[in-house]
């Protein structure tokens, strides 16, 4: 019986081949998208499972608030790990990562590598994570001081071998011995080094409470609720906390802490959260986020409706070529539950082929999907059982769903109304039919006005006033390596043609490096008076560099030889601060060695965007003093590259065997918004992916339009009808349902956009002018679609049609 | 007004050609009314097709109204027809999702007649051919006769030059037949429509003042008495 079935499901894909194809093909792109997206969404979610106590490691998470603004950080104090074990048996290990010290310079042989992902973490790290090892025991690996873990990779890069055990690196003129050769940690883990060094090599003022800069994990024991764990925070505060800070300033109690308006508060987030939850500051690697996870499931199934809605309505608007056969068997005795598997069948024969074919798409797509998502998959990452599971059933899921109702609409059909020849009238007005095409294009333009919110949204980016200008700044990194030459290496940059400033500082607006510290306006160093704010160490010539403008005041000179207690403040500092003048005025904090100091506002800076524009602009100060981390240098050189390689040759002179690494500002800047470019992407891609399903629908439906009424085009012609009265008569009606879909896509698309928007303190508003263009865009192509179709079926000779009666 | 010379038609059958139409000359001047006989498959209704620019031959030149329609643009010649031809089809051909009343009006639809006007048009003839009732009635709706008659109606709503009429009456019960081509007649001769008609009927044929005679595609020169 199934033979059956198939046999005649073949040869009725093969008797309509422009439906099978437009079937097929759309179903194909429809499933190649489905799939694309599980690979990502499935990737997204296995971040950090692979660890054996991965439900049952967290990492204590700080929120201050003192003064202004809110820190919501990664990172805890350095005695945390330690007291949590101490005084709570229900935690069974703790380890911490140390990496502020950021990139390390590593000799191989004569030369310097800059590498990047490197840590200090405890002995302990093996004890909560788990990463097998190659050689060497990991358990007792980083007991000692000088002892360093490294992958396979750098084994290989650095020794040639995996064989690497007991040999040294020099990390920053410091010798480590490799105690242990680990695999490389996997691509889905919220952190990935090469190096982990000994944290008895780092040097810290230890044993304070005030400070956060270690991510501190912890493992629970079994059954622990992590939730209320966190409560005894609330003690750890009381208990350590308080004495510390009374050191400092003064401070009796939480309340009144928390009274003057500020916040200390810890938390713990599950590991395996951390990567599509976590939003706080500062993360390893860029994280995931959950709403882009459920953005493009989201867009996933939407694109998978579209096309199972292509299916359908091509599969019912055939109805009437397929009447006759449903007339005939039914004539013969076929009941009608054996006719609905027989349409099923046929539909799930379909959705497996466009699955074959999904499946090679997906295959050639994922480059380039992996070059848009920033991802590292394959398509194996599919031959694992959670997957599997998923997609064995889909096609027969797809098939039936898809099936479904044109089974059921055929295989109605009496006998002696199809016979008659009258069922034609089963094809022309099917609201349901009509519903469905609308679906189809409001999720199109849903999708164009969300991307072109998107563009729109990085342009405005892209061209905003920053407060300083990000445009040809060389930016060179790792400046220190110069050591005695940091000044010469300036002057003689600063002497090349197309050169016209350059400063030292690692703060930079597009760079991470951060200062956070507490300002206080009075002398008394109390809880009302304080503000935690941006420090920044600059030279004389920063703000020149930036093109950043100071509008009050004056900047640093080399004129005033006692600048080196003054400060410049942006318009938020002073505004907080409730300053109308603040030049003059002074502002009390403390230096590096912790010794209160008194600064003198020389200066105030227009406020520019040191963080993404997601945020407003916090309160900053900056001081002179040395951060030769970073070298910036203002160019203007018609051939930029030619000018780069005299800086390269100019740096090989002074450093040699020094890694010359260099980025441009701009590139720096748009790092930022990575994330936003990328959702740009996938918004375009599924965009036209979803408005070619959609359009292959309305060609199949303007075919069998045309089809069904061939008669009637005949006649008209006959009766005098232009190709274009023709054309209209056909397009009309599916031009109608576009400009319906135009009417309910719009909110829809400017409440998510209105959403997503809001996750930026800077933002566009949302024109009327995107909705006309979502709208023209998706008519036009409609238009151009139905029209192909339309015009061949107007220019047909009636003689031809009227025959076929 | 019609000159067909040496008008050919064929289809090909396995390689070589059946000819439907072979050497067709025929001169149609304007207020003529003319009769095409034959016996079935003769070749009349595609020879009426191609006075009706509605098929091309496979070989010839037609000129209608001194202007040749194989060298016209497409555009021009459906300006021409849309002016000057009105079509009665063998097998009606009525559009089955339209009224009668909406049926009768779509040429003027395509003339572009105004919306007054049509309905005036439209409601005259409804009176004259006594379908009123019938008016919003689907074709479906309708016996064959009645079918016949709106796409007769049809035809002449725009009052066409020339009106082509294959098998107007078939369906026709004999008193109907009858009024069609007394009006047939009248449009003739107080008019000047020129009438071309396909008929088996030797009765109807004697309405008009001459007879094509079609055998096998070619026309018969057999002389022939006319009896008005
Ligand atoms: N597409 C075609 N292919 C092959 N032969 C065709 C085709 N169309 C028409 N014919 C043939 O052309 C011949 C003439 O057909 P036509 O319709 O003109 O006949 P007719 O004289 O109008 O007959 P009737 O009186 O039955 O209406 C017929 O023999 C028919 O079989
Ligand atoms: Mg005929």
């Amino acid at each position: 019986m199934f033979r059956n079935y198939f046999i005649t499901a073949w040869r009725n894909l093969r008797k309509n081949k422009t439906f099978s194809i437009l079937n097929i093909l759309g179903l194909a792109i429809g499933l190649s998208c489905f799939l694309l997206i599980v690979l990502y969404v499935v990737d997204e979610l296995s971040f950090d499972r692979f660890h054996e106590k991965a439900d049952r490691i967290y990492r204590v998470h700080t929120d201050v608030r003192f003064g202004g603004s809110d820190l919501r950080l990664t990172v805890a104090s350095d005695p945390m790990g330690a007291t949590l074990k101490n005084d709570y048996p229900q935690v069974e290990a703790y380890t911490r990562i140390y990496n502020s010290n950021g990139p390390k310079l590593i000799k191989k042989g004569d030369q310097y590598i800059t590498e990047e992902d490197v840590t200090h973490a405890d002995s302990t790290f093996f004890d909560v994570f788990t990463f097998p090892a190659i050689a060497g025991n990991t358990k007792t690996a980083l007991n000692e001081p000088n002892t360093v873990v490294i992958t396979e990779s750098a084994a290989q890069k650095y020794f040639g071998t995996t064989n690497a055990l007991g040999k040294v690196i020099e990390a920053e003129h410091v010798p480590y011995k490799v105690t242990a050769v680990i695999k490389d940690m996997p691509h889905n883990s919220h952190f990935r080094f090469d190096f982990l060094f000994s944290m008895d090599n780092v040097e810290y003022q230890w044993g304070n409470f005030l400070s956060n800069n270690f991510q501190t994990y912890i493992v629970l024991k079994k059954g622990t609720d992590y939730k209320a764990f966190e409560k005894n925070f609330k003690q750890v505060i009381q208990k350590y906390l308080i004495p510390q800070a009374k050191q400092f300033m003064e401070i009796n109690s939480m309340e009144e802490f928390e009274k003057a308006g500020n916040k200390l508060h810890y938390s713990l987030m599950p590991l395996t959260r951390i990567h599509l939850y976590s939003d706080r500051f500062p993360e390893f690697r860029p994280n995931g986020n959950i709403q882009y996870v459920y953005i493009f499931s989201a867009v996933a199934l939407f694109v998978l409706m579209v096309a199972c809605i292509n299916f359908m309505n091509l599969s019912t608007a055939r109805s009437a070529n397929r009447a006759k056969e449903v007339g005939i068997r039914k004539v013969l005795g076929t009941e009608r539950k054996a006719l609905i598997t027989q349409f099923l069948v046929e539909s799930t024969v379909m959705v497996l082929i466009a699955m074959l074919i999904a499946l090679v798409i997906a295959v050639l797509v994922l480059p380039f999907f992996n070059d848009v998502a920033a991802k590292d998959l394959s398509i194996r990452d599919l031959l694992n059982a959670p997957a599997l599971s998923m997609l064995i059933p889909l096609p027969f899921v797809v098939g039936i769903l898809a099936g479904m109702y044109p089974a059921l609409f055929l295989s109605r059909f009496k006998p002696i109304v199809v016979l008659k020849g009258n069922s034609n009238s089963h094809f022309k007005k099917s609201s349901l039919r009509s519903a469905l095409v609308v679906f189809q294009f409001v999720t199109s333009i849903v999708l164009v006005i969300g991307t072109i919110v998107v563009y729109s949204q990085l342009h405005y980016i892209q061209t905003k006033n920053l407060g300083f200008d990000k445009d040809q700044v060389l930016i060179i990194d790792g400046a220190n390596a110069l050591q005695q030459n940091v000044q010469a290496f300036k002057n003689e940059v600063l002497n090349l043609k197309g050169v016209s400033s350059g400063t030292y500082s690692a703060f930079l607006p597009v760079s991470s490096a951060r200062n956070d510290v507490s300002i206080f306006k009075t002398p008394v160093i109390d809880v009302k008076s304080g503000l935690d704010m941006q420090r920044w160490t600059v030279d004389y010539d920063y703000i020149k560099t930036l093109g950043m403008q100071i509008v009050r005041g004056r900047n640093f000179s080399r004129e005033f030889g006692s600048d080196s207690l003054s400060t410049i403040i942006n318009e938020t500092t002073a505004q907080l601060f409730g300053y109308d003048d603040p030049i003059g005025k002074k502002l009390y904090g403390f230096d590096d060695l912790n010794k209160p100091v008194a600064y003198e506002i020389i200066g105030v800076v227009k406020n520019f965007h040191f963080e993404s524009l997601r945020q407003n602009i916090g309160p900053m100060c900056m001081m002179l003093g040395n951060s030769d981390y970073t070298a910036s240098f203002k160019v203007h050189s018609g051939d930029i590259q030619k000018l780069v390689g005299s800086v390269e040759q100019i740096w090989r002179k002074m450093a040699p065997g020094m890694p010359f690494n260099y980025r441009f500002m701009d590139d720096a800047f748009d790092e930022l918004y990575r994330s936003e470019q990328r959702v740009g992407k996938v918004a375009i891609s599924f965009a036209i992916l979803t408005i070619v399903i959609a359009c292959l629908g309305l060609f199949g439906l303007v075919t069998y339009a045309a089809e069904q009424r061939v008669k009637e085009i005949g006649i008209r012609k006959v009766l005098g009808a232009t190709i274009a009265n023709i054309v209209n008569l056909l397009s009309r009606d599916l031009l109608k349902l576009v400009l319906i879909a135009l009417v309910i896509a719009s909110p829809v698309a400017w409440w998510a956009m209105h959403k997503w928007l809001e996750d930026f303190a800077y933002r566009i508003d949302i024109n009327w002018w995107v909705f006309i263009a979502a709208g023209g865009t998706a008519i036009l192509i409609a238009l151009a679609t139905v029209s192909v179709q339309a015009i061949k079926a107007a220019r047909t000779n009636p003689v031809q049609n009227l025959r076929s009666e | 007004m019609i000159e067909l010379q040496h008008i050919f038609k064929w289809y090909p059958a396995g390689g070589s050609r059946v000819y439907v139409l072979q050497d067709i000359n025929l001169n149609i001047e304007a207020g003529a009314f003319v009769s095409i006989m034959g016996p079935s498959g003769s070749g009349k209704s595609t020879l009426l097709n191609i006075i009706g620019m509605l098929d091309l031959p496979s070989e010839g030149s037609y000129r209608f109204l001194e202007q040749s329609v194989y060298d016209m643009k497409e555009k021009h010649r459906v300006e021409l027809y849309k002016k000057h031809i009105g079509f009665v089809f063998q097998s009606y051909h009525l559009i089955d999702e339209l009224t009668v009343y909406e049926n009768i009006e779509t040429p003027l639809l395509y003339q572009n007649v105004k919306s007054a006007e049509r309905k005036a048009m439209v409601s005259d003839m409804l009176d004259r051919f006594n379908i009123v009732g019938k008016k919003d009635l689907f074709p479906a709706q309708l016996s064959g006769g009645q079918q016949q008659l709106v796409g007769i109606i049809r035809a002449l709503i725009a009052r066409p030059k020339l009106i082509l009429a294959d098998e107007p009456t078939g369906n026709l019960n004999s008193a109907q037949g009858e009024e069609i081509m007394n009006l047939f007649q009248k449009l003739n001769e107080e008019d000047k429509v020129t009438i071309v008609q396909v008929t088996h009927s030797e009765k109807n044929a004697a309405y008009g003042s001459r007879i094509v005679n079609l055998l096998d595609g070619r026309i018969q020169h057999i002389p022939q008495t006319v009896h008005s």
